[in-house]
């Protein structure tokens, strides 16, 4: 059965390593926990207890990921935010997974949210037959984690609206939850809290109230500091979900991963890696996760209709699909790409120059 | 024989400053050695008086130049200020035991421990940095020794440092020798010390954690420190800053966060070990708000919690200053450092400056400006904030003393004799008046490199008036041209330094007298008239300067005319020059007029000259009102008769046309000539004559050109506006290509 399902929450994929670190616990556990702060940190940024590895599940930047946990340990909220792509929902399900083992108390932000998302909501036929009960009342993902004393995730609070946004005001505030049709006060258990994530690019959205923004501790997200950490992102994550996803594909060797790193990344900063040649930027974000769901596309096409192994006419084919994303603007400043900085970079990029070059070509 | 009792401190280390008072309390010692030059011992009396208020510093010179310096900074919580004033609470006695700052300051690399230079250090300490990992050194530093609980794990804790620092760099980098020569002559020390009769558990000896190792067999010293190299220094106390004291950072000379380092301070006085922290965060709320950023107190309470949570996660017990940071960011700063970066900077670096006694200070030229800051009612300027000063050089008649009356002109001269000295302190902005006369801005900040060079300027004077006119007597004798002559006069004149004027005016008559160049001749000519025209406002004399200013002029009149035999290139700095001498010329009655008006006269009639120059001389000749009606046409009918080149001849016009257009836009009869002049050439002379026109005309306005057009209206008979529109039409792009293909024209005769 359980192979079946597509994407395993963090704490069943990562099931043996929380065990691990619960077992070798050597720290105070906070109340609500299941590890204490320090375990909770080797499980984000990786190491070995008692002979089991555990995976490095975010890499680079230690020090937001102290801050994010220190943060749940003082009982604040704690509000991610960054560019799209730079691992705020997959840091945020993971600190759960270690946290809480669970990861799944989550409220998805988007224009439609209402308030009854954030708080509860009634089963109307339970509702009109017997009146309002505590059975008639779905609780919403909030609502458990106040109960249970664990931490609810919400997503992209910056697409909610104010007034949902709002309603999380009075519960991060007062730490309690009221149902005045019951005459009900559900206070929060020790251990309660909110992870929310934020894209900076939407700001404009719905930008969030100052009185919000002041019950969360902020943590930036910014972008792998160099090539190296973002390779390792990028490997670490396509292993992990080539395995999940069955592609009969080989992994990407090392230099693909590296071209595609060093393209993203340049295209991103607006200059060559040696901070050389100024690089016409694009529209889109060409996050990490990009570059990770890219290599894994290039994988599956290979894998399906190709040789098993990522050639530069998968790759080519990828980037730019990847790349171009406002027709006009993105195709010139592609080019302008391919001409002055890769045709430049000798015998090595020669292929996927071509291969690029050929795409592109009226 | 017991061994005195060593203590291992790190300079400007709170926590060194707290133990090693708690240790000197238990030992009661007669003596306590202290590592710092042993030639320092005199000013431990200024050290310990009440007045003074540290960060301050130790600063060492050479005499003779190129100056050399070192410098020891102290600041509330170094360990060795402290061991002073607990010395000086006791009556116990206090001696410094490291190499003389005279044998310092001879060696030939300086000490990177102290000074400037921290290359050789950098590296043992970037190696540090990567095993300590989580914030480097620094962190390593606060998290283990700064909140150390106890003397007992302070004192072992050092210890056990710099035994392993020793350990990594025994032997190797590039002052081992210089240790190894520093050691020795502190061991020596100790064992004078010793043999003077004092039971060494009496004796307490603080140096660096580093050097406690090398010092711990004193009792083999017997070097003989008789054939060290020397050479003669001296020495002064200095107020120093917060500020400069971050720059400096490194193991000895400074700390990363001066301010943030005395709230830890404050903790251990207070007894209360949280103090650093919350206070880190009151004080950056407290300035964000000041600066208009609201921070609430409930993130003040956020941010401190954060901030220990943060340090649970080290495993340290309190908040070292990377988690204090960290947490204003996320807390009040929303995740940004950019907003609260100016907040931490107060916060952990602050502007705190030291102040002396007066009088403390031992170079007279330190006693001199902190005499004349408090005479000029400048004290308030002396910080280390940047401030802004407008100055009114005028009388102010609403008071009564005249000293007060001129306080601004005094203020002027003396930041002016500062500027000469090249110390930061003062530096002049633009003010909108143009020419400034009565009015000056100035910013005004003290910092301790603006003090270091009035330190060094000790060597040139006494008083800041006297090391300024020293300066100025340097630049004259090292002057090339008289331009920079006339700078240094200009600048005694600021100063209100008249002794050092004529002197400088001295050195000019003397180099005027070979001078030819007509150019530098007007230049300096006219520097000179504007010092006499408005030098009353600065009280300057202008009895000694007129006269050089006559002889200078006479010796370009008599060089004038033969500098206008040039090129057309050349002509153009003579025009200046011309201009020049001619304001001159009219701003001084005492100028020799008759004979400017004859040299003008005789460029303006000579036809070898440059034609462009004549026609100036005779444009000036005409605004003075020394050429008639009657000799300004035949000068047009002479030049422009038929038969004279057409270059020479526009090129004359060229010149005559630069001055006083409406004069000659008045005068009907010179367009006549021109007219007459113009229709005698033939096509190919007509060609050369248009392109020296056009650029006569070149300068005229639109309006003036309009008048032109009826003139000429008037004598070809046109409807003037008719000729107007002729001649102000945008040439289309047909003519615009027969005058470039002027511009190819062979001129060579």
């Amino acid at each position: 059965m359980e192979e079946q399902i597509l994407r395993l929450p963090a704490e069943q994929l990562f099931q043996n390593e929380i065990d691990a670190l619960i077992k070798a616990e050597k720290h105070p556990v906070p109340a609500g926990w299941n590890m204490s702060p320090q375990s909770v940190k080797t499980y984000i940024c990786g190491g070995e207890v008692n002979g089991t590895k555990i995976t490095p599940k975010y890499i680079g930047h230690e020090r937001l990921v102290e801050i994010a946990i220190s943060t749940l340990v003082t009982d604040r909220a704690l509000l991610l935010t960054g560019e799209p792509g730079t691992a705020k929902s997959w840091l945020s399900e993971h600190l759960t997974a270690a946290i809480n083992g669970c990861s799944t108390k989550v409220v998805q932000g988007t224009a439609g949210t209402t308030e009854e998302q954030i708080k509860y909501s009634w089963n109307y036929a339970m509702l009109v037959s017997k009146g309002p009960s505590i059975e008639a009342m779905l609780k919403s993902p909030v609502f458990n984690a106040m109960e249970t004393g664990t931490i609810a995730r919400v997503e992209e609070i910056s697409r909610c609206a104010s007034e949902v946004q709002d309603a999380l005001i009075s519960l991060l505030s007062e730490k309690r939850i009221s149902v005045p049709e019951l005459a009900l006060e559900v206070p929060a258990q020790k251990g309660f809290s909110v992870i929310a994530t934020a894209n900076t690019r939407d700001k404009g959205v719905n930008e969030m109230s100052a009185a919000l923004k002041r019950r969360f501790n902020i943590v930036i997200l910014p972008a792998p500091a160099n090539l190296e950490s973002e390779m390792e992102i990028v490997n670490t994550r396509v292993s992990q979900l080539s395995m999940n996803l069955d592609l009969n594909a080989s992994l990407p060797e090392e230099d693909v991963v590296e071209k595609v790193c060093t393209i993203f990344r340049e295209l991103r900063n607006g200059e060559t890696l040696d901070h050389k040649q100024k690089v016409k930027g694009t529209s889109g974000v060409l996050s990490t996760a990009e570059a990770i769901s890219l290599l894994c596309n290039s994988m599956a096409l290979a894998g399906s209709f190709g040789s098993g192994t990522i050639t530069d006419t998968d790759l080519a084919s990828a980037l730019q699909g990847a790349v171009i994303k406002d027709e006009e603007k993105d195709n010139i400043a592609w080019k302008e790409y391919l001409e002055n900085i890769m045709k430049k970079r000798g015998s090595e990029w020669s292929g996927l120059y071509m291969a690029c070059k050929e795409l592109s070509g009226e | 024989m017991d061994n005195p009792n060593f203590f291992g401190i790190r300079h400007l280390s709170p926590a060194g400053a707290y133990y090693l008072r708690c240790f000197l309390d238990i030992k009661q010692p007669e003596l306590v050695l202290v590592e710092g030059p042993a030639d320092f011992n005199d000013i431990l009396k200024d050290i310990t008086r009440k007045e003074t208020k540290p960060p301050i510093a130790v600063l060492a010179y050479t005499k003779e130049v190129p100056v050399r310096t070192i410098l020891y900074p102290f600041a509330e919580y170094s360990p060795e200020y402290q061991a002073i004033l607990w010395c000086n609470e006791r009556n116990a006695r206090l001696r410094f035991i490291d190499l003389p700052s005279s044998t310092f300051l001879a060696l030939p690399e300086r000490c990177p421990l102290y000074a400037e230079g921290e290359e050789n250090r950098t590296n043992i300490y970037m190696e540090l940095d990567k095993i300590c990992g989580d914030g480097g050194h620094e962190t390593f530093w606060e998290r283990v020794m700064e909140q150390a609980g106890s003397l007992e794990a302070y004192h072992t804790g050092a210890k056990n440092f710099g035994a392993n620092l020793r350990s990594l760099t025994e032997g190797n980098g590039d002052n081992w020798a210089e240790t190894v020569l520093r050691e020795a002559y502190m061991r020596q020390q100790i064992k004078d010390a010793v043999n003077s009769g004092i039971n060494p558990a009496n004796i307490v000896v603080v140096t660096g954690s580093y050097h406690v190792e090398g010092l711990k067999n004193w009792q083999e010293s017997n070097e003989n420190f008789k054939g060290m190299p020397e050479t003669e220094t001296l020495h002064t106390l200095m107020p120093y800053s917060y500020y400069r004291l971050s720059t400096r950072s490194g193991y000895g000379a400074g700390n990363k966060a001066p301010a943030y380092y005395s709230l830890l301070w404050e903790g251990f006085k207070r007894n209360e070990p949280g103090y650093s922290s919350y206070s880190y965060f009151v004080k950056l709320a407290a300035y964000m708000r000041k600066t208009g950023n609201p921070v609430s107190a409930a993130s003040v309470i956020e941010a401190v919690r954060l901030a220990g949570a943060l340090a649970m996660l080290r495993n340290g017990s309190r908040p070292a200053l990377c988690d204090l940071r960290d947490a204003a960011i996320t807390c009040i700063g929303e995740g940004s450092f950019a907003a609260v970066s100016l907040g931490t900077a107060d916060t952990e670096i602050g502007t705190v400056i030291g102040t002396l006694p007066d009088g403390v200070s031992r170079t007279s030229i330190q006693d001199d400006f902190y005499r004349q800051l408090n005479e000029l009612k400048l004290e308030k300027y002396y910080s280390a904030v940047c401030q802004d000063i407008m100055l009114d050089l005028r009388e102010n008649r609403r008071v009564k003393s005249e000293k007060a009356a001129f306080i601004d002109l005094h203020r002027s001269f003396f930041l002016h004799q500062l500027r000469v000295l090249n110390t930061s302190f003062a530096t002049q902005q633009k003010t909108n008046q143009d020419n400034a006369t009565w009015q000056e801005h100035w910013m005004l900040q003290w910092s301790p490199e603006a003090e270091t060079v009035l330190v060094e300027s000790a060597l040139k004077g006494d008083t800041i008036a006297g090391a300024a006119s020293f300066e100025m007597k340097e630049r004259v004798e090292n002057a090339t041209s008289m331009g920079q002559i006339a700078l240094v006069i200009e600048d005694a004149c600021y100063c209100g330094m008249e002794k050092a004027a004529v002197y400088a005016t001295t050195a000019l008559q003397k180099m005027a007298v070979d001078t030819i160049s007509v150019e530098d001749l007007a230049e300096t000519a006219q520097r000179l008239s504007i010092i006499i025209q408005y030098g009353n406002i600065r009280k300057v004399n202008p009895m000694p300067l007129k006269p050089i200013l006559s002889q200078l002029f006479y010796r370009a009149c008599l060089v004038l005319e033969s500098a206008c035999i040039c090129d057309d290139a050349a002509s153009q700095i003579i025009t200046s020059a011309i201009e020049k001498l001619n304001s001159t010329e009219l701003a001084h009655d005492f100028l020799d007029t008759e004979e400017w008006i004859k040299v003008l006269q005789s460029i303006a009639r000579h036809d070898n000259l440059n034609t462009k120059l004549s026609g100036f001389a005779a444009a000036i000749l005409l605004e003075r009102g020394n050429m008639d009606t009657e000799s300004l046409h035949t000068e047009v009918s002479r030049r422009l008769s038929a038969g004279t080149p057409a270059d020479l001849g526009a090129g004359w016009f060229e010149g005559l046309a630069m001055k006083n257009k409406y004069a000659l836009i008045a005068r009907l009869s010179l367009w006549e000539s021109l007219n007459i002049y113009l229709t005698t050439l033939t096509d190919e002379e007509f060609k050369r004559a248009l392109l020296f026109l056009r650029r006569a005309f070149a300068g005229f306005s639109a309006a003036e050109k309009d008048q032109i057009a009826e003139n000429l209206g008037e004598i070809l008979g046109l409807d003037g506006s008719q000729t107007s529109e002729a001649v102000n039409t945008v040439l289309d792009e047909s003519s615009q290509e027969i005058i470039d293909s002027l511009g190819d024209f062979d001129f060579d005769f």
